[in-house]
């Protein structure tokens, strides 16, 4: 069975949401588990660190759909980061980046947060 | 030998007796006197024959009887006390009966009366052996024999004194051990531990009185009196035999007594430990029977109550550290989870094995709130080392759960904690079903609404092939004749899987094909498509596509993307991936989806290969979980672009299957493929 983990932690303001192995029909309510966490607790600012995330199926990334409208209504947002290439290229065949940002290291998503 | 005795006493019991009793009876009538030796001796053939045959009738009769012990004592009881009242009235009406006729009537009231005590002798006497071999571990039968043999020696010993009246040593002899043996048998009575606690109060008095009772009958029998005189000048055995069973009946009920007596201070753990097995049993039916978790979890704790004597009983299940209380019996749920959040603090607590936890100790602030107890038993529901939940029996009593109580709970919370695990397992499996019809539901959605054959034409080859996945992916294409040059066609995936996305397919190819006959314009198409789906496609939804429109009267191709995987293009011997902008359907429903989205126009030049697919073919996976990517993809187009175009997705397919050969497909695969013929 293909593994998957998920590890929230904040950095100043901004959470950061550790997502690691594969993200896929089975695993995503993990994910949801912990945006709807980040409701609760109104933290709006997200940046997923997908450093060590293996693969993602459509309903991965229908997790980040479901919520960043929400985000961006509070003055937040879901800002990507460390992705690695195969899972950079799902995200761009469909057109993620037209709709969310990118970056290369977490910290550059961090520092768009605060700027 | 002894098998067909066996059978012959068996078998034909009631019938031996029968004829046996009407040869004595018409013997005794012939001759009322037996004033010759042989005389006597036949007759007390005849008499010990009665017995026997009686004795292994009734045997038969009783054994079915043994389940109620007390009703073999109580019958046995009525029949001595018939006896008490046959000799009493007798020594009353007929005095001492030594001015005796021996008329016809006379002899024929004796030989009756004679009858009657055999028949009630012969009860009794097997209604002891019944209790005798009650509950017996071990095969006691050799001590019983041996009794019965010298039973029936002291029955023949009488013909002695029939040649000499000195000769009575030998009778005494063997009355003697008889009785020794009677006092040996009598302390088999192991059946009075397993009564319950009433029933051995009733037994009590009942042995008194009958012990009594069948002492006044040896007494009276033995006197001299008519009966005494009748049963004697009948028969000397038969008197023996009914003085012997009195005996026997004195002091059988004597121990019984005193048994019951040293039984009564243990009745009361026996009765639990009785409980506590049934309990038990009850369970393991259950486990067979009950397959709703619910009314499984009401039933443990409801039992849980009579096994340990606790005054209320909860259940609560534990799954991933969340605690769910699942049933209670005698406590109000409020209680129950106020006490269980009580004892396991932030829910990190675990009790490896049973727990005595005292009220006072955890509830020190909040008493006199709701229900109060004094001590709370915990134990683990563990299937395979796992905790799956706790049982807990509360008790409101002085008396701490002891050793015993403990250990029961314990034994009991392994049971639940299998039946429960059972129930689980079965609901799962009836899920698992229900998924798998609803699968059915959307296998059959997809193959409706599929085409069923490809557009043909001389300048344009098509072919499409379609390999759903085992959870149904939300595949779709279609084809569209537009007018008499052009073709419209759609490959799109929606996201998600099974009855859900079934649905959606069959919206977007209603939206499809309606919009198809309106605008001939692909990218224009799929911004309507897009504003369509904004009222029925969820958040987390997406559907990803491409539609082109081709001309077959100039081969000129118009396609747009909407965040669906690119377009191979094949020409000579270079390939192409055609990606052009556009995010996928229901992502975006701002002006950002029109504004990104582009058409492409293509020439199609002869021989051109033009590829669809779904993401089902790049992405998908092999056992080390790598993708098949791209490069193969294009490889696999290369080798055989001059092949027939069902011969190049029998080529994709196969290097498809080589490749994920230990890993199930995941996800529907989709392939549709074009060919360009322009000189023909």
């Amino acid at each position: 069975m293909a593994e998957f983990n998920v590890n929230l932690r904040g950095v100043g303001p901004v959470s950061v949401i550790d997502v690691k192995g594969y993200l896929d029909a089975h695993t995503a309510p993990e994910l949801e588990n912990v945006f709807n966490k980040l409701l609760d607790q109104r933290q709006y600012k997200v940046v997923v660190n997908f450093d060590e995330l293996k693969y993602i199926s459509s309903a991965g990334l229908g997790v980040f759909m479901a919520y960043v409208e929400t985000m961006r209504e509070n003055q937040g947002d879901i800002k990507f980061s460390n992705m690695k290439e195969n899972v950079y290229n799902i995200f761009d065949l469909l057109g993620f980046p037209i709709l969310y940002e990118f970056f290369k290291e977490e910290t550059e998503a961090l520092q768009k947060f605060s700027s | 030998m002894r098998r067909q005795i066996n059978s012959l006493t068996k078998s034909r019991g009631l019938e031996n007796a029968i004829l046996v009793s009407i040869i004595l009876f018409l013997f005794n009538l012939i001759f009322p006197l037996h004033e010759s030796a042989i005389l006597s001796i036949i007759n007390e053939v005849f008499v010990f024959l009665t017995f026997f045959f009686l004795y292994s009738y009734i045997h038969l009769f009783l054994s079915s009887k043994v389940d109620s012990p007390l009703t073999l004592v109580l019958n046995a009881g009525i029949l001595a006390a018939l006896i008490f009242f046959i000799v009493s009235i007798a020594n009353v009406i007929l005095g001492s009966g030594d001015n005796r006729s021996i008329g016809f009537f006379d002899s024929l009231f004796s030989v009756l009366m004679v009858f009657v005590f055999i028949g009630a002798i012969v009860y009794i006497f097997s209604t002891f052996r019944e209790l005798f071999f009650l509950r017996q571990k071990k095969d006691p039968s050799t001590y019983f024999n041996t009794m019965l043999i010298f039973f029936a020696l002291s029955f023949f010993s009488n013909i002695f004194l029939l040649f000499d009246s000195t000769l009575d040593y030998p009778r005494d002899a063997f009355y003697v051990v008889t009785i020794v043996l009677i006092c040996l048998n009598s302390v088999r009575v192991s059946w009075i531990a397993f009564l319950p606690k009433k029933q051995k109060y009733y037994l009590l008095v009942i042995a008194v009185v009958l012990s009594i009772l069948f002492g006044f009958d040896f007494a009276l029998i033995g006197g001299n009196n008519i009966i005494r005189k009748m049963l004697y000048a009948f028969s000397p055995g038969v008197h023996t035999m009914i003085h012997l069973v009195m005996i026997y009946g004195c002091i059988y009920f004597a121990i019984i007594f005193f048994t019951t007596l040293f039984h009564l201070p243990t009745a009361e753990a026996f009765d639990r430990k009785a409980a506590e097995v049934s309990s038990l049993m009850d369970l393991t039916k259950l486990i067979t029977q009950v397959f709703d978790f619910k009314e499984l979890g009401e039933t443990i704790t409801t039992l849980t109550t009579r096994v340990c004597n606790s005054d209320s009983a909860w259940l609560i299940t534990k799954k991933d550290n969340n605690i769910e209380l699942s049933s209670v019996h005698n406590i109000g749920f409020v209680d129950a989870d106020r006490i269980t959040k009580s004892i396991f603090g932030s829910g990190d607590t675990d009790f490896e094995s049973i727990e005595i936890v005292q009220y006072d100790s955890i509830n020190s602030n909040t008493k006199h709130i709701g229900q109060s107890f004094r001590s709370i038993a915990v134990a683990p529901l563990k299937v395979h080392g796992k905790i799956n939940g706790y049982l807990f029996a509360a008790r409101n009593r002085e008396n701490n759960f002891d050793q015993d109580e403990k250990k029961s709970v314990e034994a009991y919370a392994d049971y639940a904690a299998v039946a429960l695990e059972n129930a689980k397992l079965i609901e799962e499996s009836i899920e698992k079903e229900r998924l798998e019809k609803e699968l059915d539901v959307a296998r059959d959605i997809q193959n409706k609404i599929l085409p069923n054959k490809v557009p043909v034409s001389k300048q344009l080859q098509v072919s499409a092939l379609f390999v759903p996945a085992f959870e149904v992916g939300g595949d779709y294409y279609d084809f569209f004749e537009l007018d008499n040059d052009r073709l419209g066609f759609v490959v799109a995936d929606v996201s998600g899987k099974g009855i859900s996305a079934a649905f959606i397919m069959a919206e977007v190819k209603g939206i499809f094909e309606s919009l198809s006959k309106i605008i001939y314009k692909p990218r224009e198409l799929l911004i309507q498509v897009n504003d369509i789906l904004k009222s029925s496609l969820d958040k987390k939804n997406f559907v990803t596509a491409i539609y082109g429109i081709i001309d077959r009267k100039n081969g000129i191709l118009n396609i747009s993307r909407a965040g669906h995987t690119p377009v191979i293009l094949c020409r000579g011997d270079k390939i192409e991936h055609m990606q052009p902008p556009g995010i996928g359907l229901g992502l975006d429903y701002t002006s950002g989806f029109s504004s990104s989205l582009k058409e492409l126009e293509i020439k199609l030049k002869n021989n051109d290969i033009v590829i669809c697919y779904s993401d089902g073919i790049p992405e998908a996976k092999n056992h080390l979980e790598e993708d098949f990517g791209y490069t193969k993809l294009d490889d696999i187009i290369m080798a055989n672009r001059e092949k027939e175009l069902d011969l190049i997705s029998n080529a994709i397919m196969k290097e498809l299957s080589l490749f994920s050969k230990n890993h199930s497909q995941h996800d529907d695969i989709t392939l549709v493929i074009f060919k360009w013929k322009q000189n023909t």
